[in-house]
């Protein structure tokens, strides 16, 4: 059987979530391992909802916000990128590929281009294989 | 604690949803969740017998939270919101899980399809466990309005909301009103005066005494949230405050400078002038080369500056119908000159303006075209033995042929453009742009001159190029946008904002820093921030910085979210 | 002659630790004469000769309040654990390794393999040309000798043995041990099981007598030995990493008073779903600037977030460990 990733996205209500939607109401297919939490703004991603959804199984996390300049409350996709820097630095010194995260801009008339985003993150994650993580912190010895 | 006990209701959506997915193996899976009391699947749950169901489950199993497996919350969130009050519960018990945008319509496997869905569903359930009542809050609307800009929509737009009888402060940053409309001889395709319909407009405005006029006047800050926003204006040095419950954006637009196009020779060649400078001439009577003399050949070069990836990939749509008035106009002023139309394509858009088109063209106008794929028409200074004083040399695109058109005057059809300062303005008032720095509206059917900030509407060309006639259309419409929300007399403002646990907050002061809206202020005495909930929009940026966990994003808390993503990822239905 | 009250059974007991707590039992001082009026100590390590033995003879639930600090490092952490467990009334995590792992938990950074490799071959001062490991068993003709099993993990107290109270600390505030052991002696009203003790609920800010503003845009983050300190602003506003705000206050802020940042040994305030994410997504945040390039120079400056936002606290974070390998069985 192949290996069918399991991605947690992050996408704000106002630009990214609407861009998804839209990709739905064009009908654009892409593929089916993107399973996403709708926040109202990129700035509420914090670094534990990755940590977290790595911890629970997530293969790869995705997070979207508004184009800079576009922010529907200004400036909150700044401060995600700022942390998304620094959350990068860290899982990687967990030993986590950094590819497995991604932060992406999508505005909502995006529709195509996050379906191609859905799928080519997915395919990144295919090549990376399953995450380790959850059994690992599930072990202790 | 209460107990909890859950109503789940997977939606068909007709075959949208249920065609791709298996509701019956959702309903199924959910209902073997903990605290999952009902879970039904139906044919339209958004349709009155669906949200019928609902409520009387609510009522008949004292349900307490509710999850609706459907399209997406951005649709229906609203209606199932109001179908909960009606059974007697908070409206933000509530969750959706999107299984139509964000699934049946984009996922092509069935079983994959389903699977998703199911997590998407537990992971709502999960979730839900955790919302917490919200109450609905009210404030008063100011009644006045704030209307940035002078020109034909702002005068439209203030007159319309001063004769209802309310209260207008007109601002506009150049030292007269009008705008670019005192700036133009004719209109099309009625070739009317300009003038004649804007001076009555900006005397009326003056002369009402409710609307008060702040000309050179610059916006300093605004502050506030709709229905009580708060400005400081300045001008003539000195800074004043203003109140008002609602604002409308009429900034227009500029024209384009073709400076930085160098087949045009625009500033090199004395003869080479802009679309807006013809209008000085015709408004003044005459029009000259730059030597005094009556050309003799004059071109009209269209999309200058637009449909052009290099300088505006839009269309700046009323060039092409300017272009043709000219011609007319020069028509009339110079009988015996030649004309020739240089365009890219003819977009003579609009009520009447393909009939427009079609009597200029029989006016002895040389219609002539050019590709921009071909690179653009390119001008030179004439040598002393040709007739006249500028050749323009392209690539015909109907006959195919390279030909050269001797010339005395050439307009520059310019395209239009944002303002320099329309970031500004966008900050101030917490709007959007689009890539082009025009404001972004809503929704650009639904909601066109509404903007994703309550209170405050764009109209007229800062929304996008367009003629007098569109704007004045968006200018009413703003208006009616504006009286009705002073007429409602007061608006629910946003509930699910930030809260501040005044036990740990240790007045650290990050989350000051961090708010878009200032709405966070800090308390000395007590030490710790304090959040105004009336400004607060409830982004969530402030919860996900506050180093101590003091801030609490309602409906959009830690353990919220971490409970969808751990419902997201418990696996234990592999298959089918 | 007064009646004599019944004492308390007191133990004090170390797991993996550096020993710090137990000397902080110790600066009690002459309150210790109070200590022992109210308590026998009936097993204490590093200050009586108990054995295992005379514990394992205790009847359940014979010790009133068992004070263990260290984490659990080895088979020897975890079994005397469960041992005072099982002979305690009151479980007390005392000190920010049973709390949280504390420094011993940074070794959650590499495996138990690797921590051996290092310590008994590849480490400068070491010969070990035959590359000979500790091992559990080996048997001599007079018999058997054993060693405690070294695990891969370092885990919390909380994670192998239910922990009536924490009180945090690297060491905890011998003041606030105090105030515990007497609440416990007069009977007071203690709080809900699983409490944090010995802390108040807020940030260190708000006991910081530093002076606090919401200007913390960070351009350039430093170690305190390239920072003149004015001995009056807050550390985070000088660019220095100072957990206080991300810090429970009950330490009396010594290190701040010491001019130097917090650390964070006192754990997160009640509520963090992490103890290190919220400090993370904070100094993150401060971070001054929009350009992603600027961004990534900045965040670059800060050598090892893991090991800054976790010191006293990986084995307690939802990653709990780093993830290699040969981790997974």
């Amino acid at each position: 059987m192949t290996f069918e990733p399991t991605i947690v996205s992050f996408l704000c209500n106002w630009c990214s979530y609407t861009g998804a939607d839209l990709a739905g109401t064009s009908r654009i297919p892409y593929s089916p391992n993107l399973r996403t939490i709708r926040i109202m703004c990129s700035g509420r991603i914090e670094p534990t909802f990755v940590m977290k959804a790595f911890r629970e199984g997530a293969d790869g996390v995705l997070m979207c916000g508004c184009h800079p300049g576009d922010c529907h409350y200004h400036e909150g996709n700044y401060k995600c990128l700022r942390r998304y820097h620094l959350l990068q630095k860290y899982i990687v010194q967990m030993g986590i590929e950094k590819e497995r995260m991604r932060l992406e801009w999508i505005s909502a008339s995006e529709g195509k281009q996050f379906a191609a985003l859905a799928d080519e993150f997915t395919e990144t994650i295919k090549k990376l294989g399953p995450s380790k993580i959850k059994k690992v912190m599930e072990t202790l010895t | 604690m209460e107990e909890i006990r859950i109503g789940v209701y997977i939606c068909w959506c007709g075959s949208n949803i249920a065609q791709l997915i298996d509701v019956k193996f959702i309903a199924g899976e959910i209902k073997k969740l903990e605290n999952v009391i009902i879970s039904r699947d139906y044919k339209y749950m958004c349709s009155d017998p669906g949200q019928e169901t609902l409520i009387a489950d609510i009522k008949q199993n004292k349900l307490n939270r509710i999850v609706v497996a459907a399209c997406s919350p951005r649709i229906h969130e609203p209606t199932f919101r109001k179908a909960l009050e009606k059974a007697g519960l908070n409206p933000y018990m509530f969750q959706m899980a999107n299984i139509r945008e964000q699934d049946s319509w984009v996922h092509i496997d069935k079983e994959y399809a389903t699977l998703k869905a199911v997590a998407l569903v537990k992971a709502a359930v999960s979730r839900v466990k955790h919302h917490e009542p919200l109450n609905k809050k009210s404030v008063e609307v100011n009644s006045a309005t704030m209307v940035i800009g002078g020109g034909i929509t702002g005068l439209t737009s203030a007159l319309e909301i001063a004769q209802a009888g309310k209260q207008v402060y007109l601002i506009e940053k150049s030292d007269s009103l009008g705008g670019i409309t005192a700036k133009i001889d004719l209109t099309y395709p009625d070739l009317k005066s300009a003038g004649q319909m804007i001076r009555p407009k900006i005397s009326q405005v003056q002369n009402h005494n409710l609307i008060e006029v702040f000309l050179n006047t610059i916006l300093e800050d605004i502050s506030g949230y709709v229905g009580n926003f708060s400005t400081k204006v300045r001008r003539n040095g000195t800074s004043e405050e203003i109140t008002f419950g609602n604002i409308i954006v009429a900034t227009g637009l500029k024209p384009f400078s073709p400076v930085t196009i160098p087949e045009y020779k625009y500033k090199v060649l004395p003869d080479v002038i802009t679309s807006i400078e013809l209008e000085k001439m015709l408004q003044d009577g005459t029009v000259k080369t730059s030597d005094g003399s009556k050309p003799d050949n004059i071109a009209i070069i269209h999309c200058v500056g637009s449909r052009n990836e290099q300088y505006h990939p839009y269309c700046s749509r009323t060039c092409c119908s300017t272009a043709l008035k000219y011609a007319n106009q020069l028509r009339s002023l110079l009988p015996d000159a030649h004309l020739f139309d240089i365009y890219a394509d003819m977009r003579a858009y609009g009520k009447g303006c393909e009939e427009f088109y079609t009597n200029t063209s029989n006016k002895n106008i040389m219609f002539l075209m050019y590709d921009q794929k071909n690179g653009l028409p390119e001008i030179r200074k004439a040598n002393s033995s040709d007739n006249a004083g500028m050749i323009i040399t392209f690539s015909e695109k109907l006959s195919g042929e390279n030909i050269e058109v001797p010339v005395d005057l050439v307009i520059l059809m310019t395209a239009v453009e944002a303002h320099e300062d329309a970031k500004e303005v966008a900050r101030l008032t917490g709007i959007s742009l689009c890539g082009n720095d025009f404001y972004i509206e809503k929704h650009p059917k639904l909601d066109p001159v509404a903007t994703t900030t309550d209170g405050v509407y764009i109209a007229g060309t800062c929304q996008g190029p367009k003629g007098i006639d569109e704007s004045i259309v968006q200018a009413k419409a703003a208006a009616a946008k504006v009286l009705s929300m002073i007429a409602m007399g007061s608006i629910e403002i946003e509930v699910a904002v930030s809260h501040v646990n005044e036990e740990v907050c240790c007045g650290c002061q990050t989350c000051i820093m961090v708010c878009p809206y200032k709405a966070i202020s800090f308390d000395e005495e007590k030490n710790v921030s304090v959040v105004n909930e009336a400004l607060c929009k409830g982004c969530g940026t402030c919860g996900s910085t506050c180093p101590t966990g003091a801030i609490k994003s309602l409906h959009f808390t830690d353990i919220q979210i971490l409970s969808q993503i751990e419902g997201l990822l418990k696996t234990e239905s592999e298959t089918i | 002659m007064e009646k004599e009250k019944p004492k308390l059974n007191l133990a004090v007991y170390w797991g993996a630790a550096c020993g710090g707590c137990c000397v902080s039992v110790l600066d009690v001082h002459e309150k210790l004469f109070d200590v022992v009026a109210n308590a026998n100590l009936v097993f204490w390590p590093i200050a009586l000769d108990t054995k295992y033995s005379d514990v394992e003879a205790m009847p359940d639930g014979f010790i009133d309040v068992t004070l263990y600090n260290g984490a659990i490092r080895n088979s020897e952490n975890e079994h005397i654990a469960k041992l005072l467990r099982q002979k305690t009334k009151v479980m007390v995590a005392y000190g920010s390794c049973a709390h949280l792992g504390g420094i011993p938990g940074l070794a959650n950074f590499h495996t138990g393999k690797e921590i051996f490799e290092r310590v008994y071959v590849s480490s400068e001062s070491t010969v070990n040309k035959e590359k000979i490991y500790p091992q559990t068993s080996y048997k001599i003709p007079e018999g058997e000798l054993t060693l405690p099993e070294f695990y891969n993990d370092v885990r919390t107290l909380g994670q192998v043995v239910d922990v009536d109270y924490y009180l945090p600390g690297c060491p905890p505030q011998t003041e606030r041990l105090l105030e515990v052991f007497m609440a416990i002696v007069k009977k007071e009203e203690l709080p809900p099981n699983g409490s944090v003790i010995g802390a108040t609920d807020k940030g260190q800010c708000d006991e910081c007598p530093r002076k606090r503003s919401d200007n913390k845009k960070i351009k350039q983050f430093k170690r305190p030995v390239e920072v003149i300190d004015d001995g009056e602003t807050c550390f985070l506003e000088q660019g220095l990493i100072c957990m206080g705000p991300a810090t429970r206050c009950g330490c009396g802020y010594r290190c701040i008073e010491g001019n130097s940042p917090c650390r964070g040994c006192y754990g997160p305030p009640p509520g963090s779903p992490d103890p290190g994410s919220k400090m993370m997504s904070a100094i993150g945040t401060m971070v001054g600037s929009d350009d992603p390039e600027e961004i990534a120079k900045i965040v670059e400056q800060i050598e090892d977030p893991a090991g800054t936002f976790y010191r006293f606290s990986l084995p307690a974070a939802i990653l709990r460990r780093k993830l290699i390998e040969t981790t997974v069985s």
